[in-house]
């Protein structure tokens, strides 16, 4: 160390003295020293060095102490600290050795001006060692017979400087060598150590600045053995199969000391180790047999052992071994089950019996087979019949009754205890109550209360609800002392239908079913809601239930939301059961927007949104104003028939004012050219000569049919006026639409009976004939004094008929409502016989024989008649097409009348507004 | 020759240490202080048995034949005359004092160790090596043991009498000595 240092002041005073721009050559030899050299310093403490200068080279060069200055480094070290002792010596002082680095250099302002170094030091700060602590031994067995002993100590705070650490160790008389670490300093491991001597140990840690010792520690190294473990671990089966021997070898003497051991074994594949009790190991040995272990199960040993006393250390834990206890017969019979299908014919059943395979603690070996007996419980005398199975099922076809069956497990060794399971009759025992279920993390815990009676067992069935596949029943058997089980393997969101059936020594109770989630999540999907109906103030709303796949938990309600377009939405709450909801105090023809969501404990969903719109007018609205509008319109319509009923004879008087009737004249009766009237002339003869008085001009107008109806209407009311003052009409208003024209004839003949009476004359009017809707009127024509021209109009009008178009067409109308429409006809004819009757009233014996003439009368003869009374028939057919408010009327009055409806032909001129000849 | 030697040395080890447990002075451990000490040299005779015969068994094996058959008994030689040996009477040996029996075995040990730290240096094999020096070792604790033992028991001897001897003399002092000085006796007792 010191030689490197020198090595580096050498080098750096002569690197000094080539750099130098005046180096003369006198100061290339050194011209002083530092004391102390190569100093090793405490951190922290001061310090003091000396330069002292040559004797020789104050003489050659006028160096003096006072020309010293010292440097750091190459920093200036302040002249505070600087204290000239003499000519030749300058010391420097430092409080703090921590603001020294290496190299410290003294060095000479030769000349005032130049800086010649002189001389160099290193200086090496660090911190004495303190003193180790925590010494601590442990003696490792590394082969039979060799022991090593390793001590480990804290060495304390880091020194800055190279230190020493020597693991010593002595007996009272007699030292060994020190053990020095390798690579570390807080621990050192003696190769060879001697036992049953008392040991002192002790840790000695030396550097430049000093050393420092540890508290030994006084030991017998036996005392701190950490033993190999026992080696050479085998396993044996004894004859017990709870029992098994484990031996081993020991590797350490029983010179040495004796041991004490742990055995620690556990079931293959559990990871959970168990101890033999460490008082049944406390001693030497070499073998131990470990009992109450279960039949046929592997068994992973380990053992680990130390001093007998306690006092040392355990070793390692040896390797592990296993072993398999022998086969024993099973100690339990399986847990069975069944499930009863009645459902294939109603005598007999088919029982599906099913058990649990035992599990492997309680088999006790390879189950071979199952023994199932069924026994006929009701018929003592029945035999036992008995299957070996070797699955865990089997089906049975039993007729009805009560069965017990027994199951029996059987391995290498013998049978286990049986299980029985009664198939009873019916389930008609107390079930359990108040089942609930309640999540715990991933099971799903079902409780029950026990039912009066003592139970067995009790059996839980439960199995996945879903919608799209069957129900697979998964159960479990607990004993009767037991009220609750935890269910494994249950999914979440899922519904599961759990059953528990209680198990009596006589027979099974019913059982109790629950629904439940191990945990609920809100619904896949919502509601898809529909309107049923819709009215104006209300909508009933359906909605089919969700699948219990959708659900996802208990459905706690569903929501109805709606609202208008702009309209703040409401809120329904419905019940879960309900499938339909009436949504009321709607507005009317109001576009809604309706969604439905289901709710279950964890969240809802909702489904598609639906429109629909109200209705404008509620139901019955439209019926109620219809209804009564008719009512008052047919009201009002058979009011006024029955004025005009009761006013015919002014009407008729106002509208058909007696016509004479010509062919009652007595020129009529003299005409050649009517062949018919000779027929009549009995008749013809009652009616006395001139007795047609009044003049009537008729203004026929061809209109539209409404003027009909009207103008029908007229002559009844003047017909009954005409009954009371005959005379003032008489005088000549006979005008009528050309329609009316023969009744008026027929009218007319019986006016002019009356008018008979009063003259004798007869006036020729001129009939002014309108053309329908604007057309020409067809004939024109002035009627003369004589009666002839007349009959000749009616040839004409008959040919006229026969060669126009329209009045053909006509024809056919009056001849298809005469035909089609039987009620207008009786009607006509009753109008007719009415009108007959009421002219009875002025001329009754003429009439009557008339009317018998008309009857009995030869076709030939009656023409004219009938003319007149088609005539009136068709008029009045064509009334009663318009307003058919006078039918009933006809009906009843005058059903007879069918027999005397004309069937004549009615000539097509009364339409045209010709003279009817009479 | 020093196989002959070591044979002889052997020989008495094993005669010596199979007389071991005999002692009464070892086997004693009523007082539970002494006890524990007893039982540690006990125990380090007894593993140094342990120790010897799978020595030995190995160094006579190293030899060869016919020094590893059983009943193989050479010439005993001069050199292994000087060795001490434990081939006395057993009842010769229990009439002994327990302060004869005492010295005979730290005489013995002490002799024994010097040979066998001889055999150390000759033996071939560095396991055979390693464990003679183990054994030199433990046997040398026991040397020590005992030993230091009586240094013990001496020390505390010579102490008792000192002590008795002062306070005799001190107690003729006293009597010398007129009351009135005691103070100033007393301060002088403090230097």
């Amino acid at each position: 160390m010191f030689s490197r240092w020198n090595w580096v002041a050498c080098g750096f005073y002569l690197l000094l003295n080539i750099c130098s721009p005046d180096a003369s050559g006198g100061l290339v030899q050194s011209c002083g020293h530092i004391i102390p050299e190569s100093p090793v310093l405490a951190l922290g403490s001061n310090f003091t060095a000396l330069c002292i200068l040559n004797e020789s080279c104050l003489d050659f060069g006028n160096i003096y102490a006072n020309q010293i200055i010292w440097k750091i480094k190459n920093r200036l070290v302040p002249k505070e600290q600087y204290r000239e002792i003499n000519r030749t010596v300058s010391s420097v002082t430092f409080n703090d050795t921590s603001s020294l680095s290496t190299p410290l250099t003294c060095n000479i302002l030769a000349d005032g001006q130049i800086e010649q170094n002189i001389y160099g030091i290193t200086v090496t700060v660090g911190l004495a060692p303190e003193k180790p602590k925590n010494l601590s031994c442990i003696v490792h067995q590394v082969s039979k017979l060799r022991y090593s002993m390793t001590c480990s100590w804290n060495p304390g705070r880091h020194t800055f400087l190279d230190t020493q650490f020597r693991l010593k160790y002595s007996w009272p008389q007699e030292s060994f060598p020190d053990c020095i670490p390798k690579g570390v300093n807080n621990s050192c491991t003696v190769p060879d150590v001697q036992f049953f001597v008392n040991t002192e140990i002790w840790v000695e840690a030396a550097n430049a600045l000093g050393k420092a010792e540890s508290d030994p520690l006084i030991l017998d190294p036996v005392d701190i053995v950490k033993p190999l473990s026992p080696h050479n671990v085998s396993v044996s089966s004894g004859i017990l199969p709870t029992v098994l021997k484990l031996s081993w070898e020991n590797r350490i003497s029983d010179a040495v000391m004796k041991l004490k051991f742990n055995i620690r074994y556990r079931i293959f594949g559990d990871p959970n180790w168990m101890e033999v009790p460490s008082e049944d190991t406390a001693s030497p040995r070499t073998s131990f047999s470990v009992q109450g272990l279960r039949p046929y199960t592997e068994y992973v040993f380990s053992i680990r052992c130390m001093k007998e006393d306690g006092v040392g250390y355990w070793s390692d834990w040896s390797e592990e071994k296993t072993g398999i206890t022998t086969e024993d017969k099973p100690s339990k019979g399986p847990p069975i089950w069944r499930i009863v299908d009645a459902s294939h014919s109603p005598a007999s059943w088919t029982v599906h019996l099913m058990w649990k395979a035992l599990k492997p603690f309680e088999a006790n070996g390879v189950i071979l087979q199952y023994e199932v007996t069924v026994r006929d419980k009701s018929s003592l005398s029945s035999p036992l019949k008995k299957y070996n199975v070797t699955s865990t099922n089997y089906t049975l076809q039993l007729p009805n009754g009560t069965y017990e069956v027994t199951v029996i497990a059987r391995n290498k060794v013998g049978t286990s205890p049986p299980s029985v399971l009664l198939i009873p009759a019916s389930n008609s025992k107390a079930p359990v109550k108040n089942l609930i279920t309640l999540p715990k993390h991933d099971k799903l815990w079902v409780g029950w209360t026990a039912p009066n009676s003592y139970v067995l067992k009790y059996v839980i069935e439960w199995c996945l609800v879903s919608s799209s596949a069957d129900c697979i029943i998964e159960w479990q058997i607990t004993p009767g002392d037991v009220q609750g089980i935890d269910l494994k393997g249950i999914k979440p969101f899922k519904c599961y239908l759990i059953t528990v059936y209680p198990l009596y020594a006589d027979g099974q109770g019913s059982g109790q079913s629950v629904k439940a989630y191990l945990k609920q999540d809100r619904p896949s999907k919502g509601p898809t809601v529909q309107t049923k109906k819709v009215g104006k103030a209300e909508a009933v709303l359906t909605w089919n239930h969700l699948t219990v796949d959708e659900q996802n938990g208990f459905i706690r309600n569903y929501t109805i939301l709606y609202k208008t377009v702009d309209g703040n939405e409401t809120v329904v709450t419905v019940d879960p059961s309900k499938t339909e909801y009436t949504l009321s105090s709607l507005s009317s023809d109001t576009l809604y927007t309706v969604r439905m969501m289901a709710s279950t404990d964890n969240g809802s969903r909702s489904g598609p949104d639906f429109t629909f719109t109200t209705q404008k007018f509620g139901k019955g609205e439209i019926e109620a104003i219809v209804v009564p509008v008719c009512l008052a319109f047919l009201l009002i319509v058979l009011l006024g028939v029955l004025f005009c009923f009761n006013k015919r004879d002014l009407i008729k008087k106002h509208i058909w004012p007696i016509v004479p009737d010509p062919s009652k004249s007595n020129i009529a009766q003299w005409s050649p050219q009517v062949p018919a009237k000779h027929n009549f002339n009995s008749k013809d003869q009652m009616y006395p000569e001139g007795s047609f008085t009044d003049v009537s001009v008729v203004e026929v107008e061809a209109d539209d049919k409404k003027s009909f109806s009207e103008q029908d209407l007229k002559p009844f009311d003047l017909l009954k006026k005409e009954k009371s003052t005959s005379e003032g009409h008489s005088s000549g208003i006979g005008g009528s639409s050309c329609m009316s024209s023969p009744r008026q004839s027929v009218s007319d003949s019986d006016e002019g009976e009356t008018t008979q009476n009063t003259s004798s004359t007869v006036q020729y009017s001129t009939v002014v004939l309108n053309g329908y809707r604007d057309q020409t009127p067809v004939q024109v024509f002035s009627r003369s004094e004589s009666t002839q021209p007349l009959l000749d109009s009616e040839e004409r009008s008959e040919d006229h008929a026969g060669g126009g178009d329209s009045t053909a067409q006509r024809q056919q109308y009056f001849r298809q409502n005469g035909g089609q429409d039987e009620t207008n006809t009786d009607r006509s004819c009753f109008e007719r016989t009415k009108q007959i009757t009421r002219a009875n009233e002025g001329d009754l014996v003429g009439f009557v024989q008339l009317q018998i003439s008309g009857q009995s009368s030869q076709p030939l003869g009656l023409g004219m008649e009938k003319n007149t009374q088609e005539a009136a028939l068709s008029n009045v057919s064509q009334t009663s097409t318009e307003g058919q408010t006078m039918r009933p009327e006809a009906v009843e009055e005058n059903p007879l009348s069918v027999d005397e409806m004309p069937k004549s032909y009615l000539p097509q001129t009364v339409r045209q507004g010709g003279y009817m000849p009479q | 020759s020093p196989t002959g030697d070591s044979w002889g040395i052997f020989t008495f080890l094993c005669a010596a240490l199979c007389n071991l447990p005999a002692l009464p002075a070892l086997n004693c451990s009523e007082e539970l202080g002494a006890g524990q000490s007893i039982q540690q040299t006990y125990d380090l005779t007894r593993y140094l048995e342990h120790q010897l015969r799978t020595l030995a068994g190995t160094y006579l094996n190293y030899l060869g034949p016919p020094f590893n058959e059983p009943d193989f008994n050479p010439p005993r030689l001069a050199r292994a005359e000087r060795v001490p040996s434990a081939t006395v009477d057993l009842d010769l040996w229990r009439g002994l004092t327990d302060n004869a029996r005492l010295a005979a075995n730290y005489r013995a040990y002490s002799r024994l160790l010097c040979y066998l730290r001889v055999l150390d240096g000759q033996v071939g094999t560095a396991e055979l090596r390693h464990r003679l020096a183990h054994f030199c070792a433990s046997l040398q604790g026991l040397v020590l043991s005992i030993g230091g033992k009586m240094d013990d028991f001496w020390l505390l001897k010579e102490l008792q009498t000192w002590l008795w001897r002062s306070a005799k003399d001190f107690n003729r002092l006293k009597k010398k000595v007129p009351p009135a000085v005691v103070t100033l006796r007393l301060e002088a007792r403090g230097f």
